[in-house]
């Protein structure tokens, strides 16, 4: 269980110490959630419930959890991608063929679509992804291994070490500036950063 | 037209910026402005010629447009799409691509050391790769200069290399700089504290000290560090050179006597339309690094170069290399906060030289590196796809961990490559660029000793344990310079070989890379370049190639 160590971190507390454009761009991240455009249905499905497995929250009070898979619909809605492995797909098109990938893995494992399989199950689901020979016709015409690290846990963890919370659950004190750092020395923390309870 | 960029929070770019014709034959348009580009417009433009930089990103106003904030960060980077592929594949994009007035330079940390004199003769010392077409002495002036310019902070006695002292003082390091220094003083490894490092402990003419934040490899909103966009093109646009934002070149045609006399490009305006352009000019610079200026020539195809600009070598493209990055990284029962100070301010280079007892030639540097939460996340999760409750808790460590990067030599390859895609387009319907990348032998030895000697630094320094993922910075290598036209693409000068008004001026040039970062090696380069065509140009040296011009 993930605890919380950094009890009075709370990065967006300091908000006001942050210079506009920066506040402009993390508020923006914390309050205006987007809207499903991209995916539907099964896939949508299929990534809220990879998205509690990449980054499990129960630990977290409801208020407090990251959404997480409405940014990856939003990155696939308006893609940046300045590079791509040439045995991969678009990024968008990797996620759909990867959640796709999962349903057909699922399917094949345990004849069960991947959303109503127990726990324990959906992450066999995923390990097999992981190791990098799942069962599935995706998986023949994409590396698993790949989609599994470049694709769901690089960018859904992106998705999330971007958030204040997440910043607050390691101890890290977000943008920083004009305000600048002064106690450099033997990992010292700033008057306004939290201490750390282990 | 009227420039308001901020460079620092109380240092306005506010000033009236020359802006030229198209049909204005200006004496050099220079594509890209990062470390070469931007160096070589103010160096060409004090000297009185008339100059327009093609700069497919923008201006990086630090105010408006840096955000202390990682995630927010992207449009620093080269975003534009690139295929990558091999046996090893370059993931592009980040820390090795820049976008904007100052290029990379925007988003670097600071390193700044001097290439060794050993680096200009690789062949002959270790019987790999190829000799520079000229000494470290015929560069040391520059180096020197550069370091002024930037400026470059560190250490009064800096031991490596050909020993010299820096002129600014550097910055405290941070705690994670001082383990890396700990362990090395443990082990009786010579380190230096503050690097070489493009950070003064002190303000510099209008950019303020530094302020310790730590995101320097987002942008310095401070304007503390150095970068091209601060350095250099304020001084180049009050000398009359035009910095033309928004320009994405992808031809420079070349005329009958084999000469070129304009680049074309596509102009992407304020309101999202792209319309076409091209500037005319006496002389063309191709400064866009190791993707893009060989991209640039490739696809610059005639009925005289068939295979692409300046290319009857065939070698443009070719001998790309990247530098081994890979990053290590020790767990601390101490407090660390890594993201306090800036990355880069602690070195050592005692090991950069061939050893004999080592089973591989060439060798390596250990630098600082604090990744941010992000970049910290992704090396973990690059052990084996890490995710769920184990990511977390080893993320929970964040604070515990200080890092350091093995900086190390990769060897030119003829197999390592840049070429142009055969099906893929960018969004102007310009064949996108096809990076191929493979480790060799020696590549793959020397990147476990040098993980090896940093697992052995942070043990030393306290770790309890250590982890390491391979990664890759600075590419360099597919323009590269000799001493022949048949294995080079540009001479000494940095001027092709082919096409006597033509230079290639960034960091493909360089025929070897050593395990320093290439920032200041290019800016000196682009220096010296500025220095000869001073010289020859009124001499008619920029439309013929004479034996003397070449062999000077």
């Amino acid at each position: 269980m993930v605890r919380n160590r950094y009890p009075r971190a709370d990065a967006l507390e300091q908000r006001n110490h942050w210079d506009d454009a920066t506040r402009r761009v993390v508020l923006d991240r914390v309050y205006n959630i987007p809207e499903f455009k991209h995916f539907a249905g099964q896939r949508r499905a299929t990534l809220e419930t990879l998205c509690t497995h990449v980054i499990p929250q129960t630990h977290r009070a409801p208020e407090r959890r990251v959404p997480l898979a409405p940014w990856i619909d939003d990155l696939c809605e308006h893609e940046v991608e300045a590079f791509r492995f040439d045995d991969m797909p678009p990024n968008h098109v990797a996620w759909e063929w990867g959640l796709d990938g999962i349903e057909q893995t699922a399917e094949l494992m345990f004849d069960t679509p991947f959303v109503e399989l127990e726990r324990p199950r959906q992450v066999a689901v995923l390990e097999g992804i992981r190791g990098g020979t799942p069962p599935g016709e995706v998986w023949q015409r994409m590396p698993a291994k790949r989609w599994w690290e470049f694709v769901a846990v690089r960018q859904i963890a992106g998705v999330y070490y971007a958030h204040p919370y997440a910043w607050d659950e390691i101890g890290f004190g977000g943008p920083a500036y004009p305000r600048g750092y002064l106690s450099l020395n033997h990992g010292d923390r700033e008057p306004w950063e939290s201490e750390e309870v282990r | 037209m009227k420039l308001h960029v901020h460079l620092s929070p109380d240092w306005i770019l506010d000033t009236e910026m020359r802006e030229y014709r198209q049909s204005d034959e200006v004496d050099f348009c220079i594509v890209g402005c990062g470390a070469g580009g931007g160096v070589l417009a103010q160096r060409l433009a004090r000297f009185g010629f008339s100059v327009v930089v093609l700069e497919a990103g923008q201006w990086h106003d630090t105010e408006d447009d840096m955000v202390s904030d990682e995630a927010g960060s992207g449009s620093l980077f080269w975003n534009d799409l690139r295929i990558v592929g091999g046996a090893d594949p370059l993931e592009l994009g980040a820390n090795n691509s820049g976008r904007g007035v100052g290029g990379s330079t925007v988003h670097f940390a600071g390193f700044c050391p001097r290439l060794h004199p050993s680096d200009f003769r690789v062949r002959s010392h270790d019987g790999v790769a190829v000799d520079w077409p000229i000494d470290y002495e015929q560069i040391e002036p520059y180096y020197q200069t550069m370091e002024r310019e930037y400026p470059v902070s560190g250490p009064a006695c800096y031991p490596w290399g050909k020993p010299h002292g820096y002129p600014y003082a550097p910055l405290q390091a941070g705690s994670a700089g001082q383990k890396l220094i700990e362990g090395c003083v443990n082990l009786g490894i010579p380190v230096v504290a503050g690097g070489a490092v493009a950070i003064p402990a002190g303000a510099v003419g209008k950019r303020p000290h530094c302020i310790q934040r730590g995101f320097c490899l987002l942008g310095c909103k401070v304007g503390a560090k150095s970068s091209t966009m601060n350095s250099h093109v304020p001084d180049a646009v009050a000398h009359g050179a035009e910095i033309r934002t928004g320009c994405m070149a992808f031809d420079v045609p070349v005329e009958e006597r084999g000469l070129v006399r304009a680049v074309r490009y596509h102009r992407t305006l304020n309101d999202g339309a792209v319309i076409e352009e091209e500037q005319r000019a006496k002389a063309v610079v191709v400064a866009g690094y190791a993707i893009e200026s060989p991209r640039l020539l490739l696809n610059s195809t005639s009925s005289r170069f068939p295979d692409g600009l300046a290319n009857s070598s065939g070698v443009v493209g070719k001998f790309l290399m990247a530098q081994a990055g890979p990053v290590v990284w020790g767990r601390f029962d101490e407090m660390i906060r890594q993201y306090k100070s800036p990355p880069a301010c602690a070195m050592t280079e005692e090991f950069y030289e061939t050893d004999p007892r080592n089973d591989f030639v060439r060798g390596y540097a250990l630098q600082t590196v604090s990744p941010l939460p992000i970049a910290m996340s992704h090396l973990l999760i690059s052990e084996g796809g890490v995710y769920g409750e184990a990511l977390l808790r080893r993320m929970q460590e964040y604070n515990h961990y200080a890092c350091v990067g093995v900086l190390g030599e990769i060897l030119p390859d003829e197999r390592n490559t840049v070429s142009l895609h055969p099906t893929e387009k960018d969004q102007f319907g310009q064949p996108v660029p096809y990076v191929r990348f493979n480790l060799f032998e020696n590549d793959r030895k020397l990147m476990a000793a040098g993980i090896a000697r940093a697992q052995q630094v942070l043990v030393a320094a306290g770790a309890r344990e250590t982890h390491a993922v391979n990664r890759y910075a600075h590419l360099v290598g597919t323009c590269r310079m000799g001493a022949n036209p048949r294995e080079s693409v540009v001479d000494q000068w940095c001027r092709s070989w082919d096409v006597p008004n033509l230079f290639v001026c960034d960091g493909s040039v360089m025929p070897t890379q050593g395990s320093s970062n290439p920032a200041i090696t290019i800016s000196a380069l682009a220096a010296r370049t500025a220095d000869w065509i001073r010289q020859e140009a009124p001499n008619g040296g920029l439309t013929r190639r004479s034996g003397s011009a070449a062999h000077a």
